[in-house]
Order: structure tokens, then C-alpha cells, then sequence
């Protein structure tokens, strides 16, 4: 007999570690937040210097230029601790200006860069195509400003410079790294965890050793503390943005007030907008702060929102997580378990190893591709997480909404729609259906001729016969292609000898769909003979000699006895033959590859397409979810009808 | 024997004729390939026509069998193409997708035959269905958990690894069976007589089931050294492609070096083709067993 612990301990040990996991997964939440807002902050000073000092270029290089080494100097001049700076112009490969400490002497600019130098000159060239391609595209694809990691911690940045329109250089700097520490604080994460804990210690008393009363209390001791911690987490990443934006807008007066003075000692015209100095990496300006460098409460409410309540919600989650674990220790479900892994230990260890890969590389892959099928994942976005790109049934309704199967063209001739899932479906079912037939029938024939009995060579036969089946596939797909190959291919040669001419195969829908078929039934009809084969030669003689005896005709002998035994070993080898050809990645793949125009596609082939050449990979999941359905319901219909046939 | 009148069997000559047409068919694209192998060209077609061929030359070009037979096209498949470099790419993630496929199949297969545990019989449905699962649904994850979050694109590990888990159902499921057969008394007089349950397992049940084994590790080599589109999607680098992957690199797209993968294909396929005579009657039993039984 099992000692049972009292209800109270295991309340308190659940509670304990339920409160543990949820304050401690929040605070980690919380870190990484603030880990972000600070490394953000490195760069929006960064990028509002950058693009200060890109609009001084962008000005002082209008008419009348008078040389931009000038204004550089200048710059670092009067507003201190202004990192380095350098200018690089594309026409001439030239670096324009310098205020970097290894330019100076020979290497002063301005001067044609050196070839060492190549990467600044490729950066360039980086940033103006980057311009271009999303002015083409209309949309905000390539960041436009460069932002990396230096290797002594700094940042090093580079933004492109505009002139009428186009880009024709870029400024670049190399910020120096700026030492943070911001943990949240950790005693008041230890209190959050530690009062819950110890009042319930107090309350507990008074509970007694009613279940749902020790349930409730530690459930409601759990959710307040966490709750409080929330609240906690908002005023941290509250004053975080504040102190953010503040210092944002500091810099941003600090250059407003610089520049009009520096551009007036370069003899540059003046008119700066310091509202497009705080902006994205896309130079989409954030709009927070105004042109004199005031703050709107208003937008910054929604930026505090924008870094709070993701980790609001995701603290709700880990609430959701933790009282799951505090009902599973406190109601005992975890010491059922523990005995149970106890009792069973030995052969939980041996199946430990298989399972865990299983679980890791089939069960966890096919729910993720599940998963994936509600969004629209594409090879863009792989590193979003899914509820971004959650799209719900779209998927599904696009691949099974879409009866557009031919439409008529301008001429009145018929166009198939051969990217239309029913057709694919449609192809695949009449690709199996004339496999397996063929399989069928030549393979039953076959083991027929072979187990005549005083048949000269059946050995010889037999072997040469099932060499189709040994050839691994891809290679047999492969040597098919070459046979139908137009203009040099065997099989064109021996139409050619028939004073026929030479054929296209996959020029057609027909002809391609034929090519395929010759090369599957060429690989499969050898498993049917030797599957008929064996059953044939597993029926007794004397049957067939008693069936002679009462008169029987050799008609009524194979429709009595033959077929009747072929039945068991045949309608297993259909039915798993059915799902191989349905399934026949290697054939179609390599030999039709689908031509023409996707028209001889089955199904598992096309959801290869729309994954890996077109790259749109939750609508591929939907399409190979809807196929594992298909074969789910031919499954199940198929064990029901061997199961009937069994029975009679 | 007597014969009753109405009992007319087909005479022999056309059973024989039937057998040897069916047979061309069966054996033309293999010595086409042969033939392809030994041209020492790199052509697809057998013989270059004359540019107004007569009906014997085009006879001529359908025939299987080369104009100057020689083996400069094995010669120089494994010299100057990385193809050497392929097939020892293959046989490492075969073996290795052979070793660990044996020993985690074993492990399961016992616990499975053996002990009656929570979980059973839902682990025994969970192997079965997946096995149901398409290819391409698991490969766009696959793709995103092995390339992207274990770093493990174009690395023989990664792929050994999807190609364990690929096997590991069926091997599985075929070794739980055979453990079925072996009696349970030997390993009860065992334990009588003090053998812990470890050394039951390494000394008794796995000794027993030696042919199990046999055909499990062949079907997992097979499973290694064939597969095509799994390795074609994971191994980006040229010089980490399987053997299969090198072979349609040959004549893939634009390529249309059919000396090369004719040669290349006879050297991937001997083993094959040995394994398989040796094994068929055990693969055609271990498909249908499950369907046939009652």
C-alpha cells in the first residue's frame, strides 16, 4: 500500500512550482524585452545621426558643390562624440570624404577608393539596388539602411544618398559600443514567487483537507501573483520606451540645433526636416517626434503598447501553462505518473530512444506542417512566428473552393486549368487505377504462363522477370527518360524503323502520361507475378485433380479454385500497390517532371512544387494535408471492406 | 496422365513465345544502359546515324550493344568526376542509418513484444499511422528544423537522422513479430538463474533473432542508399550529394552526361540488385504478411 501524501503538501508543492516556472518564465520574458528596447535604442540614436548627417550631405552636394570633406569636419567639430564618418560615391568609385582616423595623410580623402576597399564600394552598390528594387516593387522588401554588429561591439551603418531621385553613394559610420545593464530587478521577481507560497503556507490552515478549497485558494493565490507581476512588467517597459523616446528626441534637437550652423560654414543652403530622422531601416519615419523635436503623447501610448502587451500576452500564456501544471501536481495526476514510469521503468527505457526520435523528427514535423497549413508561409517569412502569418482555412478553400477546371479560349478551344486541384486529383486517380491494372493483369498472366507445369526454363524466366523490380526506381525513371528521349531516344529509333515519325513525348498531356505509365508498369508488374506466383503455386494439385474428375472445364477450374485462392495474397498486394502508385513521387518527378504545363502532376508531386519551386509552403502543407486525408479514408475503407470480405 | 477431350492446354511454343517477348521488354532498358555504360561515350543515342540513315542503320541503333565495347566511362566516372566521392557519401549515411536503425529498432521492438505498459498499444498505432504520413507535408518542417534550427543542411547527420526515423516504423513493427516467436521460458530460466535483464537481452533474445535482424539491417541500407528526393532536398553542396542526388545531377536540367550515369548507375545498382535476389522471398512475406493474416 501506497502511502497517500496529505491533499495539502501536494497543493503546496504544486503551487510552489507552478509559481516558480510562471514568475520565472514572465521575468524572462520581461529581460528580453528590455534586452530589445536597449539594443533598439543603440541603433535609433545610430540611425537619427545617420540620417542627419545623410540630409547635410544630400543638401551640400546640390549645385555648387564645394567639396563634402569640409562638412564632415565640421560635423565631428561641433557636436561631440560624433562617431566617424564616411562618404562613398558611386560614379568614380570614389570615397568623397573621411573622418575615420586610418584616412588621413596619403589615404585623406577625397580619393578613389583603394581596392582593399572593395566591401564600402559593394555596400553601395547594395543600398542603391535595395532603393531600387522596392521602388520598383512598390513595397518595402530590402531594408535600405544597413545595420551590423562591428567587431568591437559598435555598430556600423550605412545609409544611401538621394539626388534627383537616384542613388548616388552612401554615408557610412562605426559607432562605438555602449556597455548596458539592465536586468529587471530580480528581488522583486523573488517576492512575487515567494509571497503566493507563503501565504498559502498561512491560509492553508484554515482550508483544511477539502480538495476544491486548496485548489481554489492556491489557484487564485497563483493567478493574483502573476497578475501583480504583469502590472509590475508595464511600469518597467513603460518607463523603458519613455526613457527611449526621450533620449530619441534629445539627439534629434541636439543635431536640429547643430546642423543650420554647420551647413551655413560650408556655404550650403539651408533646410533641414528633423521629423524623417527617427526612421525604420525601410527610412520610413516613426512620426513620434515632431520636426522641433517634441514628443506626442499620443503615439508614444502606442509605442508603450507595442513593447507591453506582446508580453502581456504571452505572460496570459505562461499563467495558462502554470495552472495546468499546478492541477496536474496538485491533484496527483504527477505522482499516477511518476508511479507508473516507476512500475514500468525497464520498458520505458528501451523505448525511450526510438520514440524520442520518432516524436523529434515524424510526430512533432507532421503536426508542424499541419500547423503551417493554416498560414501562409512562404520561404520569406519561415523565421515569423505563425500566428503572424495565420491565415485560418484560406489554404483550403483556395485548393477545394477552385472549380475552374478548363475555360473556353479566344478561338473556342478548350483550356485545362492543369494547376486546378481536382484535375491533379483526377490525373492521380486515373494514373493509379491504369497501374495498377496494368500491374494486375500482366503480372496474374505472367504467373500463370510460369507455373505451367513442365514448362521448359521457368527458372531463367522467373529471374530475368524480376529484374525490373530490383533496379532501384530513380534509376529506372532515369533510364526512361533517356529512352523516350525525341530525337535521340530508342524508342523514337524503332518508331522510326516502322517508317513512323519520331514523337515528342512530353509535348502532349497524352503522350507524356503514356511515357510514365510504360515506366511504372515496367517496374511493377514483377511484384504482382511473384505475389500470384507464390499464392498459385501454394494450392494443392489434387484439387484441381479432383475438379477434373467430376468434369470440371479449365474455365470453370480457374473461376473455382484459382481465383478464389489468388484472392487473399492478391487484394493485400492491390491494396498497398494502390497507395505506392498514388504515391509515386520518383516516376513522375523524374521522368514526365509534370510537362506539359503541370499537366501529368499527381498530387504528391505538385505539393512538391508549390513547396520547393515555388516556395509557398503553407499552401504545399494544405495541399499534402488534403492528401494525407484521401489516403486516411481510402485506409479506412479499406479495412472495412477486407474485413468484410474476410468474413464470407 | 489422361486427358479429358474438352481440356485442350495451350501448346508450349506460344507460352514460350509470350515469355520471351514480355522478357526483351523486361531486360531492353537494362542492357540499354549496359550498352550506354561500355560505348564509352557520353551519348544517349547507341550509334551516330548517317544523315540519311537506312533501314539497317536505324536497326542497327536500336540494338543493345556497343560499337567498341570498353570501360573508359567507369574509369573516368569515379577519376574525374566527384562521383567516388558520392557513392562513399552514400555508404556512410547508409551504414550509419543501418547501425542506428538496427539498434533502436531492437530496443523498441523488444519493449513492444515484451512488456505490457501504459501507452502500448497507442505507440504500436501512432508507428503504423505514421507510415500514412506524405512525404512532402514532414519535408517542409523537416526542411525548417534540420536546415534552420539544428543547422544540419547538407550534413550526412541530418540526413541519417530523417532516414532512421523513416525506417525505424516498419523495422519495428517486423522485429516486435518475430520476438512474438521466440518463447518466453528461455529468458524466465535465464532470470532463475540470476541473469540481469540487460544481459537476457544482448545474450539470448538478440542472438535469436539473428535472421530478423539480418533483414532489418538490409532494408534499412536500402532505405539509405536509395533514397532520392529526401537527399535531394536537404544536401544543397555538391560535394556532399548521396549517390542517387549525383546520379540525376548527371542528366538533370541541362546535363546530358548519359556515359557517366550509365556507369554510375550499374555501380549503384549491383549491390542492390545482389540484395535484393537474396531477400526478395522475406520482403514479399513482410508486406502482405499483415494483410493476409487473419
Amino acid at each position: 500500500m501506497r502511502k497517500t501524501r496529505p491533499q495539502g503538501f501536494r497543493f503546496f508543492v504544486g503551487l510552489a512550482v507552478a509559481s516558480a516556472l510562471a514568475i520565472g518564465l514572465a521575468y524572462a520574458l520581461l529581460a528580453g524585452e528590455r534586452r530589445q528596447t536597449e539594443s533598439a535604442r543603440d541603433q535609433r540614436l545610430a540611425v537619427v545621426r545617420l540620417r542627419a548627417l545623410t540630409e547635410a550631405v544630400e543638401i551640400s552636394t546640390a549645385p555648387g558643390e564645394t567639396g563634402l570633406q569640409p562638412l564632415l569636419i565640421e560635423w565631428k567639430a561641433r557636436l561631440k562624440d560624433s562617431p566617424p564618418a564616411r562618404v562613398i560615391v558611386t560614379q568614380g568609385i570614389r570615397l568623397e570624404a573621411s573622418t575615420f582616423p586610418q584616412d588621413v595623410g596619403e589615404k585623406a580623402a577625397p580619393r578613389r577608393l583603394a581596392r582593399e576597399e572593395k566591401p564600402l564600394f559593394d555596400q553601395a552598390a547594395r543600398l542603391r539596388a535595395a532603393v531600387e528594387t522596392n521602388r520598383s516593387e512598390g513595397a518595402q522588401r530590402v531594408e535600405e539602411i544597413e545595420v551590423a554588429r562591428t567587431p568591437s561591439g559598435g555598430l556600423g551603418l550605412a545609409a544611401p544618398i538621394e539626388k534627383e531621385g537616384a542613388v548616388v553613394g552612401m554615408v557610412q559610420m562605426e559607432t562605438v559600443s555602449v556597455a548596458h545593464a539592465a536586468h529587471p530587478n530580480r528581488a522583486v521577481a523573488l517576492l512575487y514567487f515567494a509571497a503566493p507560497v507563503a501565504l498559502f503556507v498561512l491560509l492553508s490552515g484554515v482550508a483544511g483537507e477539502r480538495k476544491w478549497l486548496l485548489a481554489l485558494l492556491a489557484a487564485v493565490l497563483l493567478v493574483g501573483a502573476l497578475a501583480r507581476y504583469t502590472q509590475h512588467s508595464r511600469t518597467v517597459l513603460e518607463s523603458d520606451q519613455r526613457g527611449l523616446v526621450t533620449a530619441v528626441a534629445g539627439e534629434i534637437r541636439v543635431q536640429a540645433a547643430a546642423l543650420p550652423g554647420i551647413l551655413a560654414a560650408v556655404s550650403a543652403p539651408p533646410g533641414i526636416h528633423p521629423e524623417t530622422w527617427d526612421s525604420d531601416l525601410f527610412r520610413r519615419p516613426r512620426g513620434i517626434v515632431s520636426a522641433d523635436g517634441s514628443v506626442s503623447e499620443e503615439s508614444l501610448r502606442g509605442v508603450i503598447d507595442s513593447s507591453a502587451v506582446p508580453v502581456e500576452k504571452a505572460i496570459a500564456g505562461v499563467g495558462i501553462l502554470a495552472l495546468a501544471v499546478l492541477s496536474f501536481l496538485g491533484f496527483g495526476g504527477a505522482a499516477h505518473l511518476w508511479a507508473t514510469l516507476r512500475k514500468h521503468r525497464e520498458a520505458y527505457v528501451y523505448i525511450t530512444p526510438a520514440m524520442l526520435g520518432m516524436i523529434v523528427l515524424v510526430f512533432f514535423p507532421f503536426l508542424y506542417g499541419v500547423a503551417i497549413s493554416f498560414t501562409d508561409q512562404t520561404i520569406y517569412t519561415t523565421s515569423k512566428p505563425l500566428t503572424e502569418i495565420w491565415t485560418g482555412l484560406t489554404n483550403y478553400a483556395q485548393i477545394l473552393g477552385d472549380f475552374h477546371m478548363a475555360r473556353r479560349a479566344a478561338d473556342g478551344a478548350l483550356v485545362f486549368n492543369y494547376l486546378n486541384f481536382y484535375w491533379t486529383f483526377f490525373f492521380t486517380v486515373v494514373w493509379t487505377v491504369s497501374n495498377v491494372t496494368i500491374g494486375v493483369s500482366v503480372g496474374l498472366l505472367l504467373a500463370l504462363i510460369l507455373n505451367t507445369p513442365g514448362l521448359a526454363l521457368r527458372p531463367v524466366y522467373r529471374v530475368l522477370l524480376i529484374l525490373p523490380w530490383a533496379v532501384p526506381n530513380y534509376i529506372t525513371a532515369l533510364i526512361w527518360k533517356g529512352m523516350f528521349h525525341q530525337q535521340f531516344g530508342v524508342i523514337n529509333q524503332m518508331i522510326q524503323i516502322f517508317g513512323g515519325q519520331p514523337v515528342s513525348w512530353f509535348e502532349k498531356p497524352f503522350s507524356s502520361f503514356v511515357t510514365a505509365l510504360a515506366t511504372n508498369g515496367w517496374l511493377s508488374f514483377p511484384f504482382m507475378m511473384v505475389i500470384s506466383l507464390g499464392a498459385l503455386q501454394s494450392i494443392p494439385a489434387e484439387i484441381y485433380e479432383a475438379a477434373r474428375v467430376e468434369g470440371a472445364t479449365r474455365w470453370q477450374q480457374f473461376k473455382a479454385i484459382t481465383l478464389p485462392s489468388l484472392k487473399p495474397a492478391l487484394i493485400p498486394a492491390i491494396i498497398i500497390s494502390v497507395v505506392w502508385t498514388f504515391n509515386m513521387f520518383n516516376i513522375i518527378f523524374l521522368v514526365t517532371e509534370g510537362e506539359p504545363a503541370s499537366s501529368t502532376e499527381i498530387l504528391i508531386t505538385q505539393a512538391y512544387k508549390f513547396a520547393f519551386q515555388k516556395y509557398r509552403y503553407g499552401y504545399a502543407a494544405a495541399y499534402s494535408v488534403v492528401i494525407f486525408l484521401i489516403l486516411l479514408v481510402y485506409g479506412t475503407v479499406q479495412n472495412r471492406a477486407t474485413r468484410a470480405t474476410e468474413a464470407i | 496422365m489422361a486427358r479429358s477431350r474438352r481440356e485442350e492446354t495451350v501448346p508450349h511454343w506460344l507460352l514460350h513465345a509470350v515469355l520471351i517477348v514480355v522478357t526483351l521488354i523486361a531486360v531492353y532498358p537494362i542492357l540499354w544502359v549496359l550498352t550506354i555504360a561500355f560505348s564509352g561515350k557520353q551519348s544517349l543515342a547507341l550509334v551516330d546515324l548517317p544523315a540519311v540513315p537506312t533501314a539497317a542503320d536505324r536497326l542497327r541503333a536500336v540494338v543493345p550493344w556497343p560499337d567498341h565495347p570498353n570501360a573508359t566511362n567507369f574509369v573516368s566516372v569515379m577519376k574525374d568526376q566527384p562521383f567516388a566521392r558520392w557513392l562513399v557519401n552514400g555508404a556512410i549515411v547508409a551504414l550509419a542509418t543501418t547501425v542506428l536503425g538496427i539498434f533502436l529498432a531492437c530496443t523498441a521492438g523488444y519493449a513492444f513484444s515484451r512488456f505490457r505498459f501504459p501507452g502500448r498499444r497507442a505507440g504500436l498505432m501512432s508507428f503504423l499511422v505514421s507510415q500514412m504520413f506524405p512525404g512532402v507535408l514532414t519535408l517542409i518542417p523537416l526542411y525548417i528544423i534540420l536546415v534552420k534550427w539544428l543547422g544540419l543542411g547538407s550534413t550526412r547527420t541530418g540526413l541519417v537522422l530523417v532516414y532512421t526515423t523513416t525506417a525505424i516504423p516498419f523495422c519495428v513493427w517486423m522485429l516486435k513479430g518475430y520476438f512474438d516467436t521466440i518463447p518466453k521460458d528461455l529468458e524466465e530460466a535465464a532470470l532463475i538463474d540470476g541473469a540481469s535483464a540487460p544481459t537476457i537481452f544482448l545474450r539470448i533474445v538478440l542472438p535469436l533473432a539473428k535472421p530478423a535482424i539480418a533483414v532489418t539491417a538490409l532494408f534499412c541500407f536500402l532505405t539509405g542508399w536509395n533514397e532520392f528526393i529526401l537527399a535531394a532536398t536537404l544536401m544543397d553542396k555538391e560535394n556532399m550529394y548521396t549517390a542517387p542526388v549525383g546520379l540525376r545531377f548527371f542528366v538533370g536540367g541541362f546535363s546530358q552526361q548519359w556515359g557517366y550515369f550509365a556507369a554510375g548507375a550499374i555501380i549503384v545498382s549491383i549491390p542492390v540488385v545482389a540484395l535484393f535476389f537474396y531477400l526478395q522471398k522475406y520482403l514479399v512475406s513482410g508486406l502482405t504478411a499483415g494483410g493476409v493474416k487473419g
